[in-house]
């Protein structure tokens, strides 16, 4: 499409991504960008960053100003979508009024999952973390709070714990399951983890959540399912996120966890895309739809949408679920599925977190599937290209144990590294997007 | 815009490693190293060989860590393709390090990222790159794109005459 309108739904990193790439794509027609927020786009995981003083509170808007004008996208900031239909094409915004897309893209991305425990969303001491204005009001109430309750032990959550603690606030970390960063983390760095945060001056407490809050007017008192009572000045709840998409008929659009799609972002309606944390998208590589939360992942998603809708057949060649995060003075990166399931799943461990980097590796028939790192992040990168490649893990990794140094492990991601260099074609992609250079070392390679 | 990059002759690289030795001598740096030199075995005794790859940034084309930045410190220059960081926006997330399959992106004791800058200000003043100044195989080059390939293409068509001329196929041709 050269012409016509293209509506993309959100201000986040899809969205503005795909604005960008449609006008670089060639796309001359008219690109109205809708969001319920009267702001430029902001990046919610900045907003820890500013939390740790690295970054003044404007370092949260990416953007350069001008940068929707230097795009000639018209925005309607601080209007709701209420509703939209695919079939006759046209989305209905908060004061009624319709407007009529030939294309559409889905970047509304998500907000906290709140649970539904008694006296939570009532309470005027509970904090969630994800877009500006609570980013802003958590701010003011870190200023006066001595003590606080972090509920979940997800990614958002380690990174609030660790906020609090640094700024001498005595923080209570609360977990449902077994472990911590359940998602994608092996249980024995988990357990590595948790005894560093321990050691931070962080209360962690597994296998509990909270049974009721109740306001004391200046803070909260938690009632544990362990029959414990905390009491705390703020209480922040990070147990998840779920998809914007209240303004979507799931009858008119197949929705799983998000809402599906292709690897060209098509979702099952006709003109009608979806990117960010508002989709999940199919891995050509593993055949299943992932839903995958990082702003590196929503700017590739939200590009193949631009230019699909520029006309340029672009497609995401595959995404592996990843994330990189400083914590404390440790920097910890998961890449692919550390729990592969069926098939002969072996782990395999290396060194020491404070001495060189502890990396543990998951492997699956002897293929590689996923990884754990503390303080050797540099393994992620390559390591990631050599599982979207389906890399055998070398016999030397899979015979190892709590014995071999870390440069075993190094010398055969340096192998990784090197791998075929594959001319297909690739477009986006943040997970395992192999760069195309015309002249590289990779180029002169000729395998024996 | 005239895209540089860098090529490496894997027959002539020696992994001497001078040209990481070059690169930190150029850029300041102890324990930090823009250019990695990683050494592959192949083959079993008695047909066995090693290879040597000197490998710094890339600077793609499309550069994935250009994408993943999320304050956009990173850019891509237009006069030489040069995929630069402004340290002063970097807040150290590792997003980049993570987007990287090459390893480029450094983390200097500061938490701010740094990498092979491609000498972008030696290439101003018309010098080579550190490392291609320093390597005594001339394994390693920097210039426009077309004209790397247009010297691997003719190396290579010469090395393939001559081993017609010899009645045998070379190796890598």
């Amino acid at each position: 499409m050269r012409n016509g309108r293209f509506v993309i739904l959100g201000n986040g990193g899809a969205a503005v991504s795909a604005a960008e790439a449609a006008r670089l794509s060639g796309y001359r027609g008219e690109i109205l960008l809708v969001s319920d927020v009267a702001e430029p786009a902001f990046n919610p995981m900045l907003s820890p960053y500013y939390f740790k003083g690295k970054i003044p509170w404007a370092g949260c808007y990416p953007l350069a100003a001008g940068f929707y004008r230097d795009h000639d996208v018209a925005c309607r900031l601080g209007e709701p979508v209420v509703a939209l239909d695919p079939d006759r094409r046209r989305i209905t915004l908060g004061d009624g009024r319709t407007v009529a897309y030939d294309a559409c893209l889905i970047a509304t991305g998500a907000a906290p999952a709140v649970p539904p425990i008694p006296g939570l969303r009532e309470s005027a001491h509970a904090f969630t973390l994800r877009n500006a204005a609570s980013a802003r009001r958590l701010d003011e109430q870190m200023l006066t709070a001595r003590r606080a309750i972090v509920f979940g032990v997800s990614l958002v959550g380690m990174k609030m714990a660790e906020i609090l603690a640094r700024r001498g606030i005595a923080v209570v970390l609360l977990g449902r399951g077994r472990q911590v960063l359940s998602r994608g983390t092996h249980p024995a760095v988990a357990a590595v983890l948790r005894r560093y945060i321990e050691a931070r001056g962080v209360d962690v407490r597994l296998g509990c959540t909270i049974a009721g809050v109740e306001d004391t007017g200046n803070g909260v008192l938690c009632r544990l399912s362990d029959g414990t009572t905390e009491p705390a000045d703020i209480l922040l709840v990070c147990t998840g996120i779920r998809p914007n998409l209240a303004f979507l008929d799931c009858g008119q659009v197949t929705i799983d966890q998000a809402v599906l799609t292709d690897e060209r972002m098509r979702t099952s309606a006709d003109g009608l895309y979806a990117a960010g944390d508002a989709c999940q998208a199919l891995n050509p590589i593993t055949g299943r739809h992932d839903w995958l939360g990082t702003w590196g992942n929503a700017c590739a998603q939200g590009r193949v949408a631009g230019r699909q809708v520029a006309g340029v057949d672009a497609a995401l060649p595959g995404a592996l679920p990843q994330h990189v995060s400083p914590f404390f003075d440790w920097t910890y990166a998961h890449v692919g599925d550390i729990q592969p399931g069926d098939g002969d799943v072996r782990h395999v461990a290396f060194g020491d977190a404070e001495d060189g980097g502890y990396a543990l590796f998951s492997f699956r028939d002897g293929i590689v599937t996923g990884a754990n790192m503390i303080n050797c992040a540099h393994l992620a990168g390559p390591l990631k290209s050599a599982i979207l490649r389906g890399a055998r893990g070398d016999e030397r990794l899979l015979r190892g144990g709590d014995g071999h140094p870390l440069a075993a492990a190094e010398s055969i991601l340096d192998g990784c590294r090197l791998g075929r260099l594959d001319h297909r074609q690739h477009d986006g992609g943040a997970g395992g997007r192999r760069a195309r250079p015309a002249v590289t070392a990779a180029g002169a390679f000729s395998p024996p | 815009m005239t895209q540089y990059a860098f090529s490496l002759d894997p027959s002539r690289c020696s992994g001497c490693r001078a040209c990481i030795v070059a690169c930190q001598d150029q850029n300041d740096l102890e324990a930090v190293a823009f250019r990695h030199v990683t050494d592959h075995e192949a083959g079993a005794y008695p047909d066995v060989r090693v290879s040597h790859f000197s490998i710094a940034c890339q600077h793609c084309g499309d550069a994935p860590c250009v994408l993943v930045c999320p304050t956009r410190a990173i850019s891509r220059r237009d006069s030489d393709g040069a995929v630069l960081v402004a340290r002063d926006l970097c807040i150290g997330c590792h997003s980049c390090e993570l987007a990287c399959p090459f390893g480029a992106p450094q983390f200097a004791s500061d938490g701010r990222m740094d990498k092979c800058d491609l000498c972008h200000g030696r290439l101003d003043h018309g010098l080579t790159p550190a490392c291609v100044r320093v390597c005594p195989t001339r394994a390693l080059q920097c210039g426009p794109v077309e004209e790397l390939s247009a010297r691997k293409a003719e190396a290579a068509s010469v090395r393939l005459l001559e081993s017609l001329g010899r009645g045998t196929v070379p190796d890598g041709a």
